[in-house]
């Protein structure tokens, strides 16, 4: 599919839609809660994809962890109102998992995606949380510490300990990049 | 902009990956990792574990109408370069608590396959091609062939299964010698495409024959990877791999 997409050939983008679609538009629902909202930021970072997909570089990253970005992004400057100047398309900043075919790149999907949940799962709650409106909540640290009502400094601890947790606890499993 | 000290930085480093920052702030800590190998580094890894909680979310059904219409939009649409890409960081397998392996070659369901594939008018266990499609659900032994893939391009398997007993006879040959600590490890893929670990071997003279207790109908793929001991959930990419959904009888 990369290749596909990188020779500009509209299948690409279909079979990237076909494999990834419904986690890029769960992506986007979990940050937007509204269904109209969340299908236009997928179509807009299917777009984007393809109109830069020119030089996509398959042995340079993962087209999945692209394409990921680009949502959360949008999905994001949505909620924020904002459309601020992003990295989307460092692809060398998202993880690289093994670009494999048919089955086992399932395999390998569904066992990372098991690992993440497994991993913010056991994080604290006040640092899960503190994550959870960050990431998928798009709030800044001084709007978190106003919803939370802790100080700054204690926002600015979760987010760093909760992300060092997770990376531990992916890498003692191999799911990081 | 205010220079930061390296103090100054660790304290925003994660609210930084998040993007939670203010942007009179971000500019700040963008500014220190100019000169700072080492926050560079840190903030790089935390934006790799950022970029994995994307994959935390449940999937969603979009509608039916969405793809149309993004495959109509992308029609009309030019496509523009991008700036070149830093190449990118290296993989970790997953790793998992090694369990004790469970296989052993029980010598009469082997000849009992060896005979099925000799009425078959195979050969041996690793006879080459096999026959016509069949399904593994109407009673009669099913036997697949795989062969080894990049990894183990010399590989060959074949594998044998008695729906009526639910059980199976796999007999491999050709597999490289393995690194010391390591094993192969076989899978069954579900048709959620979930692994189920089938039990481990060294598989001395590149050669395992041992037997699966499983519902093969129950499972789409057959796979093979080497592994630093046994896991629970494959770190590698498969050195042998195959379809179960047709064999032949």
């Amino acid at each position: 599919m990369a290749a596909q997409l990188q020779r500009g050939e509209p299948s690409g983008v279909e079979g990237l839609y076909d494999k990834y679609g419904r986690l890029a538009y769960g992506l986007a629902y979990r940050v937007l809660s509204d269904r109209t909202a969340a299908e236009d930021v997928v179509q807009e970072a299917f777009l984007g994809l393809w109109r830069n997909s020119g030089s996509f570089d398959p042995s340079r990253g993962n087209v999945r962890g692209w394409l990921l970005s680009i949502v959360h992004n949008r999905a994001i400057d949505r909620l924020r109102g904002t459309t601020r100047l992003r990295k989307e398309t460092q692809i060398e900043i998202v993880e690289q998992v093994l670009e494999a075919p048919d089955t086992w790149e399932t395999v390998s999907i569904h066992l990372q995606q098991k690992q993440i949940r497994e991993g913010f799962a056991q994080l604290p709650e006040a640092q899960r949380q503190t994550l959870e409106l960050a990431y998928f909540g798009g709030y800044t640290h001084l709007e978190i510490a106003g919803r939370m009502g802790v100080p700054l400094g204690t926002v600015k601890g979760r987010m760093r300990m909760g992300l060092e947790k997770m990376r531990s606890f992916l890498q003692g499993r191999g799911v990081t990049a | 902009m205010t220079s930061l000290s390296c103090e100054q930085t660790d304290d925003l480093l994660g609210a930084y990956a998040l993007d939670a920052l203010t942007a009179p702030e971000a500019a700040d800590v963008s500014d220190h990792l100019k000169t700072c190998a080492e926050h560079r580094q840190s903030a790089e890894e935390l934006r790799r574990t950022v970029s994995l909680l994307s994959l935390a979310v449940d999937e969603r059904e979009p509608s039916p109408q969405l793809r149309d219409r993004i495959m109509t939009s992308i029609h009309s649409a030019p496509r523009e370069p991008l700036p070149a890409a830093a190449p990118g960081p290296v993989l970790v397998p997953i790793r998992r608590a090694p369990r004790l392996p469970r296989w052993a070659p029980p010598r009469a369901l082997v000849a009992m396959a060896a005979g099925v594939l000799l009425a078959l008018g195979i050969g041996s266990l690793a006879g080459y091609r096999i026959g016509q499609t069949n399904s593994p659900t109407n009673g009669h032994p099913v036997a697949y062939q795989f062969k080894g893939g990049l990894l183990a391009p010399t590989a060959q398997a074949s594998l044998v299964y008695l729906p009526d007993r639910q059980q199976a006879v796999l007999a491999v040959n050709g597999l490289p010698p393995l690194d010391p600590g390591h094993v192969y490890e076989m899978w069954l893929v579900d048709s959620h495409g979930l692994p189920s670990d089938e039990g481990v071997t060294t598989a001395p003279d590149g050669k395992i024959t041992v037997q699966m207790d499983a519902d093969l109908s129950k499972y789409r793929e057959f796979a093979i990877t080497i592994e630093p001991g046994e896991r629970q959930t494959p770190t590698s990419q498969p050195v042998l791999r195959g379809s179960l959904r047709a064999g032949s009888a």
